[in-house]
């Protein structure tokens, strides 16, 4: 009975210590939590495509990496223990590699067990295209629609990480400068399937010279075309400059490609 | 039928010791010593379950190093050959967070098949048999754990023990956590996830909470984490409760060296092993136990054998 008594009293004795811990813990996050709050709505991470808002994805990511697994052309990463309580959740770090739709299908959002990043969108947009685009045909076969690749399209298209903007004060086409070479030097690693979804390989994007009177490669290059961003004269004085438009998905393909030791285009996260 | 097997016995009046001539070394007729030693440098099945916990955390890695379908993502939630897998208290955090903002509807069918899939896995295979067999935290507290015996050994540190019940409190503390902070606050902490994601998504320095966490069971308590905190543990010994697969004791060939207890990882399952504690001829060990092998390995006078509960007839 004595020895029992003793057991009773060292469990209610660690078992305080253990609260006291966990309610340290508890308090030591939602400080973090309150802390990152306002670094939460800077959004400096650019999520995988999908991704729902901030606050939902940290409770429902359970960090098993399966996205990084999947993804062809490597763009996802998980956050390192600096990020404080995003650690282990993914990112894209597009000026190292952006996103660049190799999959044609959105498999890092398919593949979440969770779905913080979410398939339903894409799904009903894919499905809602191919009605769109074959209604009124009669025999699918002899059509030349191809409802796989107007699924997939539509797929891309709905994407929403971020949007483009230009940096003007940097930007070769601003300054009506040109480009010739290669964009980001011959060690850097990026590679890309754009702007030609029909190819089957990403290639590097050191293994491609450029030669523009007038740089434009961030217009050239995207993945989703003129829906995205387009290369027009400005009204005021004719000069070509890239606009971004509301197509953009922010995939950050024309950040990768950017030949400014700077990017003079960057992804601003979308705000949830 | 299924209650019986859950009875441990362990209520029971227990048996009286047995005599000395019914002991196991001298029916061979040698020294007590020699026939506790007899099988001391016995490694069977902790080599046969390193292999495996090594293959397997090796899969792991080489499917994302290579790119391979085989085994992908991590311990946290993984894809066997396409096949869901989800940690359950990973899938237990998520839904405590999400029942109470409605998130619980997002949740995609791989979730619930990678969760039934898993759970059905390791019941018919014993629970906490993960622990042993799978974790990569366990092979390294394993072999950090023979420190430990030796400053204690060379008292040059104290042993630690605490109550068993303390990974309730942790169990249900880190639950409450969720779901008042709407984080996966396990996750954070959770060294198993951590080692298995630094494997193979390379290295970061998250690693310094683990190493922490190893220095601590050094220098203090014994397997602190495995013991006494670890909710995924606990969530498989939950599961385990009822599990045919566990390791089964003969009181004949038992020789009261205890040595078993020693090498246990969670020696309160053994407790049938002391002398005159055994209530029945037979007795099979808890959902505590991790099937990790030792006990069996170490015995002289192989008392100790895996079984499956309930099959004995046909095997």
């Amino acid at each position: 009975m004595a020895k029992k008594q003793i057991g009773r009293r060292e469990f209610l004795i660690s078992g305080g210590v253990a609260v006291g811990a966990l309610a340290v813990v508890g308090v030591g996050v939602k400080y973090l939590d309150i802390s990152h709050t306002g670094k939460q709505l800077r959004q400096d991470f650019l999520r995988p495509p999908g991704a729902i808002n901030e606050i939902e994805f940290m409770y429902g990511c359970i960090k098993c990496g399966l996205c990084v697994q999947i993804c062809p052309v490597q763009a996802i990463k998980l956050a390192g223990a600096h990020e404080g309580l995003s650690y282990g959740t993914p990112y894209i770090d597009v000026r190292e590699q952006a996103c660049d739709f190799s999959c044609d299908a959105m498999q890092c959002v398919e593949t979440c067990p969770s779905a913080v990043l979410n398939f339903i969108p894409f799904k009903e947009a894919g499905l809602a295209a191919v009605e769109k685009a074959t209604a009124g045909v009669v025999n699918l076969r002899n059509s030349d629609i191809n409802p796989f690749e107007v699924q997939k399209v539509a797929m891309k298209e709905t994407v929403r990480m971020g949007k483009a903007h230009v940096i003007k004060d940097t930007c070769l086409a601003h300054q009506r400068k040109g480009f010739k070479g290669i964009s980001r030097g011959k060690d850097f690693e990026g590679i890309y399937r754009a702007p030609d979804s029909k190819v089957a390989w990403a290639t590097p994007l050191k293994d491609k010279e450029f030669d523009r009177e007038i740089c434009n490669l961030c217009v050239t290059e995207c993945p989703i075309g003129e829906k995205a961003i387009v290369f027009e004269p400005r009204k005021r004085d004719g000069k070509m400059r890239p606009r971004v438009l509301e197509g953009c998905t922010g995939c950050g393909v024309c950040v990768m490609v950017c030949p400014t030791e700077k990017p003079s285009i960057v992804v601003e996260p979308v705000k949830s | 039928m299924a209650f019986d097997l859950l009875k441990s016995g362990k209520n029971k009046p227990p048996l009286k010791p047995k005599p000395m001539e019914e002991m196991p070394h001298t029916k061979l007729g040698i020294k007590y010593k020699e026939w506790c030693n007899s099988h001391k440098t016995r490694h069977k099945w902790r080599n046969i379950r390193w292999a495996a916990l090594i293959f397997m955390n090796l899969l792991f890695v080489v499917s994302f190093a290579f790119d391979l379908s085989i085994l992908e993502g991590s311990l946290s939630g993984s894809r066997l050959i396409g096949f869901y897998l989800m940690d359950p208290f990973n899938a237990l955090q998520v839904l405590a967070t999400s029942s109470t903002t409605g998130y619980i509807v997002h949740l995609t069918m791989n979730f619930w098949i990678g969760l039934t899939t898993i759970l059905l896995f390791w019941f018919f295979l014993g629970g906490r048999t993960y622990c042993s067999w799978m974790c990569p935290y366990h092979f390294l507290a394993e072999n950090t754990e023979k420190l430990h015996n030796y400053f204690v050994k060379k008292k040059m540190i104290k042993e630690h023990s605490f109550h068993i019940g303390l990974r309730f409190v942790f169990w249900f503390g880190f639950l409450i956590l969720a779901v008042v902070t709407q984080q996966l606050v396990f996750e954070d902490l959770n060294v198993v996830g951590i080692t298995s994601r630094a494997m193979i998504y390379g290295p970061g320095l998250i690693l310094f909470w683990v190493v922490g966490v190893l220095l601590f069971e050094i220098v203090y308590s014994k397997r602190f984490w495995c013991r006494y905190v670890c909710p995924i543990g606990t969530t498989w010994s939950l599961v385990g409760k009822l599990s045919p697969l566990t390791i089964r004791f003969e009181l004949d060939k038992c020789g009261y060296c205890r040595d078993c207890q020693d090498v246990c990882l969670v020696p309160h399952e053994l407790w049938f092993v002391q002398r005159g504690k055994a209530t029945q001829k037979v007795h099979y060990t808890g959902s505590d136990c991790t099937r990790c092998g030792l006990c069996i390995d170490t015995c002289g006078g192989n008392a100790l054998t895996y079984t499956i509960k309930g099959w004995g007839a046909v095997l």
